[in-house]
């Protein structure tokens, strides 16, 4: 059947890959029209240019992503020939720019690069981005700056697909950057209103401790590029399948920081064959004598602080429950489907240096374990629709992290995927009925929307469930790879992280049943609240546009369970996306198993793991509703049980962590700079180098002004007595 | 033969009360008299030492400081003229225009 032959591209590879850029073009150019002309050009106008811009990166989006599995006739994948030798890149597409800049010997192309992780993430955000956009049509046409908001997520959309889809950490960062920008641009979209404009500006800056961070990993990663090719022989390259000659080549072609390059450092490192290993110590430049395995370790948690910063981690995730302050389909354009979820893409990306340092993998799995841990838990108390679902995003980022730490980086692919639709699909269902509800946001005044709100109720509670790991739905079976993984993984010499992080997961997977089910309860749910904005008459569904892409959605977030079964071919005994996404992860796999750092597990769940997670999150999404149902339907006004109150208020303040952090950096930040200000820039600067030199300029003239009488005799007299003073100093 | 030094006392006694004059005396044609005394001075060293070697770049220097003080007399009198045109005064005190 040549109509369900998906292995042949409607365009053929070759001719796509010269049209790779358009994908971020389009966009981009989306955003200059929107964001010069937007005002004249009318409501209508912007809207059409800024969806049609996306829509059109989302074709072009499918066809590379179709492309990457294109098969020619004799029945072998695309490639792209690897510069630096060794075996070619299977299922990708690339693009190669040529020369972005180049200082010395370093050296950055402008290049593409499309394989089955980037295209996966390329339909996520271009598709998912698409209906964000639909929805933001209907969503701010109340809204005078619609046309900066439009202009703002089209940027953003180009810059997260300019991260996914660049072939070097260099191009990677500049998206990194860029989605920065931009969602400092959006969550401060309601600059007039300074909570809002505080809350964007928290974000860049605690995202900016992060990026910080992740130049200096770059850095290391530069420097030791440089010091292994220059001490390593081709016995140490033999098992990346290249030679030192053609890898000394290609990084003066590629530069020291594309993907590829650093694949084939990362094969060459750990072989036991040649003179470097990864306890080898560095012979030359500014890291000499540290070992590589060390500095990769360094290097490996520099980038997890990034990506913590990124994808809000501990101790940086403070700014994403804040940054709910811009417009909802900001939120689940930001922080569901793209930006937070860049700290995995490039963990996943760069699985193969990852799993040469057990020590980094198990703190990203205990970092991502507690800041799961921690965000579920606030998320109990929260009574702010859109906190609730944001300290979620934090909790299931969280469990993200757990997987790829543990090495289960195909689960944490399909987890993010997974999870971009159903949170974005929560996050505009939150924005449906703060619509609906006169921008209500506390659930404790919502409540007995069910009726009113049919296919919101219906999308919501569906996302819920996937969110919460009922049995049918995608978020189960992602969610449960991941807790699979983990219990089965093993870092070397670290055993015990993953036996314990399983019970954590647990944990966590109960918390999330239990704080979702509350939210959609009291929402949905019960008796209308007496403090409602809104009368139960005047609650209304949302407009088309808002309403299609919740169904979509929630249909996506159902059929993606296909994804974790094993469905592809009789003869793969491996889920779909493991399979799919092998020829990325295939070079992480190998390491782990020469060096034994990691011990992988590719056994599929059996029926126990399953039944265990899924009478977890049934414990919890029950009890849940038996407690606000029956026991307290927590209504605005009445009072809390005496025993939870204390506990409750501990939560509701998300553990004072926003205070510690005050009290421990950015007080003594301000003191210092409060002491800089006064010492170095009002009395150094200001006092002493700028009114000091015109006072002493000042000074010395008018004591000059005596010396300079007119009178001849005088200067003569002076002439005398330097003519004796030479004298005396020539004869003594 | 009168030895050298005599000439040279001589020179820097003339020399002093020339540099004297300059310094203390107010009349600006005094001063310039004075000036010529040092001048002379400097000339009487020029001839002792050429006399003393025997050779002419004593001589040559001589010639110079005649004529760089023939010049000077020229000019320099002629703007003491000027001045006292101006002012009535050779007063040197008088002229002190640069004085704060």
């Amino acid at each position: 059947m040549d109509l369900f032959n998906f292995q042949t591209a409607p365009i053929h590879p070759d001719v796509l890959e010269q049209s790779l850029w358009m994908i971020i073009a389009l966009p981009v150019l989306g955003a200059f029209v929107c964001g010069v002309f937007g005002r004249m050009m009318g409501r209508a106008n912007v809207h059409l240019v800024a969806c049609s811009a996306v829509a059109g990166s989302f074709v072009l989006s499918v066809l590379a992503f179709w492309a990457t599995s294109h098969m020619v006739a004799s029945g072998t994948p695309i490639t792209v020939p690897n510069t630096f030798g060794g075996a070619a890149t299977r299922y990708a597409l690339s693009q190669d720019l040529g020369t972005w800049f180049a200082a010395g010997d370093f050296r950055v192309n402008f290049g593409f690069l499309v394989d089955h992780l980037s295209g996966t993430l390329l339909l996520v955000i271009t598709g998912v981005g698409f209906l964000i956009h639909l929805y933001s049509t209907s969503y701010m046409e109340h809204d005078e700056g619609y046309w900066r908001y439009f202009a703002y997520l089209n940027l953003f959309v180009a810059m997260m697909l300019t991260l996914v889809m660049a072939d070097n950490l260099v191009l990677l960062f500049v998206g990194w950057e860029g989605v920065g920008m931009a969602s400092y641009l959006l969550i401060g979209f309601w600059y007039t209103d300074s909570a809002k404009a505080w809350a964007g500006r928290k974000a860049f800056i605690t995202n900016r401790i992060g990026d910080f961070a992740f130049l200096i990993a770059s850095f290391l990663i530069v420097l030791m590029v440089g010091a292994y090719n220059r001490q390593a022989s081709d016995a140490d390259f033999r098992a990346a399948g290249t030679n030192q000659a053609q890898y000394t080549s290609a990084l003066q072609q590629r530069g020291p920081l594309t993907f590829q390059g650093l694949e084939r450092f990362a094969q060459a490192l750990p072989d036991g064959n040649g003179e470097v290993k990864l306890d080898t110590p560095i012979s030359s430049g500014p890291l000499e004598g540290r070992t590589y395995g060390g500095m990769l370790t360094v290097a490996m948690l520099l980038f997890l602080l990034g990506a913590a910063g990124k994808s809000a981690q501990l101790p940086l995730y403070v700014w994403l429950p804040d940054a709910m302050a811009g417009p909802t389909p900001v939120s689940a354009l930001i922080h569901a489907a793209t930006m937070v979820t860049a700290g995995i893409y490039l963990f996943c990306r760069m699985s193969y240096l990852l799993v040469m340092s057990p020590t980094a993998m198990a703190a990203v799995a205990i970092v991502g374990a507690a800041t799961s841990l921690l965000a579920a838990l606030i998320a109990f108390a929260q009574d702010d629709i859109k906190k609730v679902l944001a300290y979620s995003t934090v909790s299931q980022l969280g469990i993200m992290f757990m997987g790829v730490g543990m090495g289960i980086f195909w689960a944490a692919a399909l987890h993010l995927v997974t999870h971009a639709f159903f949170k974005a699909c929560l996050f505009l269902g939150a924005g449906s009925v703060m619509h609906g509800n006169g921008d209500e946001t506390d659930i404790k005044k919502l409540g007995g929307l069910w009726r009113h709100m049919k296919w919101t109720w219906v999308t919501f509670a569906i996302a819920t469930a996937a969110i919460t790991g009922i049995i049918p739905l995608s978020g189960f079976f992602s969610k449960d790879a991941i807790f699979h993984g983990v219990h089965h993984n093993h870092l070397h010499g670290l055993e015990w992280v993953s036996g314990f992080l399983y019970y954590v997961g647990l944990l966590i997977a109960l918390c999330t049943a239990f704080y979702m089910t509350r939210l959609y309860v009291l929402t949905f749910h019960g008796k209308r609240s007496a403090e409602a904005k809104v009368t139960e008459d005047h609650v209304h569904e949302s407009a088309w546009p808002m309403t299609l892409p919740l169904v979509v959605l929630a249909v996506l977030s159902v059929v993606a369970l296909v994804y974790a079964l094993p469905l592809l071919r009789p003869r793969v005994d491996q889920p779909l996306m493991e399979n799919f996404l092998s020829p990325v992860f295939d070079t992480a796999r190998g390491i782990a198993k020469s060096t034994e750092l990691v011990v992988l597990d590719t056994s599929r769940p059996t029926l126990v793991d399953y039944l265990i997670a899924w009478a977890v999150a049934a414990t919890g999404g029950a009890l849940a509703y038996f407690l606000y149902m029956k026991v307290f339907p927590a209504r605005a006004g009445q009072p809390e049980p005496a025993a939870l109150r204390a506990v409750r208020r501990v939560a509701l303040n998300k553990f004072y962590v926003d205070e510690v952090y005050e009290f421990l950096i950015i007080r003594p930040v301000k003191m210092v700079s409060f002491v800089l200000f006064r010492v170095v820039d009002a009395l150094l600067i200001d006092t002493v180098l700028v009114r000091g030199t015109a006072w002493v300029t000042a000074r010395v003239g008018s004591a000059l002004r005596y010396v300079q009488t007119g009178d001849a005799q005088a200067y003569a007299a002076v002439m005398a007595l330097a003519l004796l003073g030479g004298l005396l100093y020539v004869i003594f | 033969m009168v030895p050298i030094n005599y000439y040279l006392f001589l020179a820097a006694a003339l020399f002093c009360l020339g540099m004297f004059g300059v310094l203390v005396r107010r009349n600006a044609l005094i001063v310039f008299m004075c000036v010529e005394l040092m001048l002379n001075a400097a000339n009487l060293t020029f001839l002792a030492f050429a006399r003393m070697r025997g050779d002419s770049i004593g001589h040559v220097s001589a010639f110079f400081v005649i004529a760089v003080a023939a010049a000077e007399a020229s000019i320099g009198l002629a703007i003491v003229i000027a001045v006292f045109r101006s002012r009535g005064s050779v007063n040197i005190e008088d002229i002190k225009t640069m004085k704060h």
